[in-house]
């Protein structure tokens, strides 16, 4: 390969990367806020993505409603879901069950429960596309080709991110939640309530998942499988160390770009390889991730 | 003086352990009143039915006259009751800024919550030097007094302190215990949980002894301070 043609590839690679590489963070984000208040690692946040793409495919492609409803309905109705299954099942389950163990066996029945009901419409039953509400036409940047549904995907999905950021910042609701996060007891002694903040949390991860699939929905084929694109997302969470939202942000754009790379520099079949070739290189070098605290150990 | 707090034969268990028994207890307004045992008596475990952390199958606890025993923990916290946990329960990852205003976390009245700032860095100069400081790189002692801090940030009526001399130096201590005695005369209740005995019965005036979850001696601190079974047990000879 000449070195002119793999300037092209590198280009090309970081800007396609970029793309997909949001949607990963942005599913990683939804991960990772859940885990660092829960502890759980939710196995659902692939099929809750899959099932908001449905939702809005549904009362857009279907009911034919206007794009102004379906996309806070859309939003809604993924909030709401996370938000009452945190509520009403995994309190539950955690009232008779003291082991996390429990908790995320739930979230994996969550899981099943939402390919069920999407495959029981019918919808799922062959591949659907989401039209795209911004145009399709090619740019280019540098020697990169991308779409300016490309740049809009980047750029929603940069804005969500400041907006999280700036909302667990510097907002009284964010500082409870890392309250929450850092010290459950602590956070309930100065009069947090838990039970709200993990509900508010969990909607909040299902609207970002939302969000992911609205983005990408006009770049894919519909199916109920698609879920599966959240192995990507916790590679990007275990890589940016699992309970550090920049690191999941910055997780997700790296395993987006090796993907992209691995695709055009050595073989589009070695792309599956990929997430799991970065999570073993970061392991190695940095066994915490890249943004992880220091290694400790838990007593069990 | 009527009494703020009232406990009335509550038991609380955690699985099948029972932690408490039919222990009753009252602190009256304005009085430090000390809660005194060895490890495992069940001290804490008292101050978590209060704080409404730990369930009670049994007893009623009554605040300024009301039931809260059904109530949520947040709302225990809202009326004015604060623990000041054992065992450095800070917010380890945010500045000490932040940790004060997790203190305030059910206010929103900004002119009161400035003004208990400055109180607090009145009673603790030191946080105001810290302010900007990762709460969990903070000594021991500094840790305390932010506790305490975050506890007044609330505004509280009743202050349920649970081993403020855990692991700090004698001189330490005295500090604690002297700010402590402070906070009582500027009008604050206190129920102060204590291993060390001497201290405690030092500073309050009325104190109960728990065993095994169940309530083994109560008096008036001087009374208990001349005890032979209390100086044998709980005071080295």
């Amino acid at each position: 390969m000449d070195l002119q043609l793999a300037l092209i590839f590198l280009q090309q690679g970081i800007a396609s990367g970029l793309v997909s590489g949001s949607i990963y963070a942005l599913l990683a984000l939804a991960i990772v806020i859940i885990f660092k208040t829960s502890e759980v690692p939710n196995f659902a946040q692939g099929e809750v993505f899959m099932a908001a793409g449905y939702v809005a495919l549904y009362l857009f492609v279907f009911q034919k409603l206007p794009i102004w409803i379906v996309l806070p309905a859309t939003l809604v109705a993924a909030f709401l879901a996370m938000a009452l299954f945190r509520r009403i099942v995994l309190d539950q389950v955690a009232k008779s069950a003291k082991d996390l163990v429990y908790l995320v066996i739930a979230t994996l029945g969550l899981s099943y429960v939402l390919k069920g009901l999407v495959r029981r419409t019918g919808f799922g039953d062959t591949p659907r596309s989401f039209p795209a509400l911004v145009p399709t036409d090619s740019v280019m940047i540098g020697q990169a080709s991308v779409t300016i549904l490309d740049l809009t995907i980047l750029g929603a999905a940069l804005a969500v991110m400041a907006a999280f950021f700036w909302m667990f910042n510097y907002t009284k609701m964010g500082r409870a939640m890392r309250a929450v996060g850092m010290n459950p007891k602590a956070a309930q002694l100065v009069g947090v309530d838990l039970k709200r903040c993990h509900m508010t949390i969990w909607g909040m991860s299902g609207v970002i998942s939302a969000i992911a699939a609205l983005l990408i929905a006009p770049k894919i084929l519909m199916t109920a499988d698609m879920g599966s694109i959240v192995m990507l997302a916790f590679a990007a969470a275990i890589v940016g160390g699992f309970s550090s939202l920049p690191g999941a942000i910055v997780g997700g754009f790296i395993i987006g770009i090796v993907e992209n790379m691995v695709g055009l520099f050595i073989s589009s079949r070695a792309i599956v390889l990929a997430p799991f070739l970065a999570i073993l290189i970061v392991l190695v070098i940095r066994p915490q991730g890249l943004f992880g605290g220091k290694l400790t150990i838990k007593k069990v | 003086m009527h009494d703020l707090l009232e406990i009335e034969g509550i038991s609380a268990s955690y699985g099948r352990i029972q932690a408490l028994s039919e222990v009753s207890l009252r602190v009256p307004e304005g009085a430090i009143v000390a809660l005194l045992g060895s490890n495992g008596a069940g001290k804490s475990t008292t101050l978590n039915t209060v704080s409404r952390l730990v369930p009670i199958t049994r007893g009623s606890i009554r605040f300024a006259g009301e039931p809260i025993q059904a109530w949520p923990s947040h709302k225990v916290v809202s009326s004015g009751i604060l623990q000041v946990p054992e065992g450095r329960e800070v917010f380890r990852e945010m500045s000490v800024r932040e940790n004060l205003d997790m203190g305030a976390y059910r206010r929103s009245d900004a002119a009161g919550i400035k003004r208990d700032l400055e109180r607090v860095f009145d009673y603790f100069p030191k946080l105001r030097e810290r302010l900007r400081q990762k709460a969990g790189t903070l000594s021991g002692g500094e840790q305390q007094m932010l506790l305490i801090g975050r506890a007044l940030m609330a505004g509280p009526r009743l202050l349920l302190l649970d081993e403020p001399s855990l692991g700090l130096s004698p001189v330490l201590v005295q500090q604690i215990f002297a700010i402590i005695q402070r906070l009582n005369k500027d009008g604050l209740t206190i129920l102060l949980v204590e291993q060390n005995a001497a201290i405690a019965l030092g500073s309050s005036s009325y104190a109960y002894i728990l065993e095994n979850g169940e309530m083994a001696l109560e008096g008036p601190s001087e009374t208990l301070r001349r005890d032979d079974s209390v100086r044998r047990t709980y005071l080295g000879g």
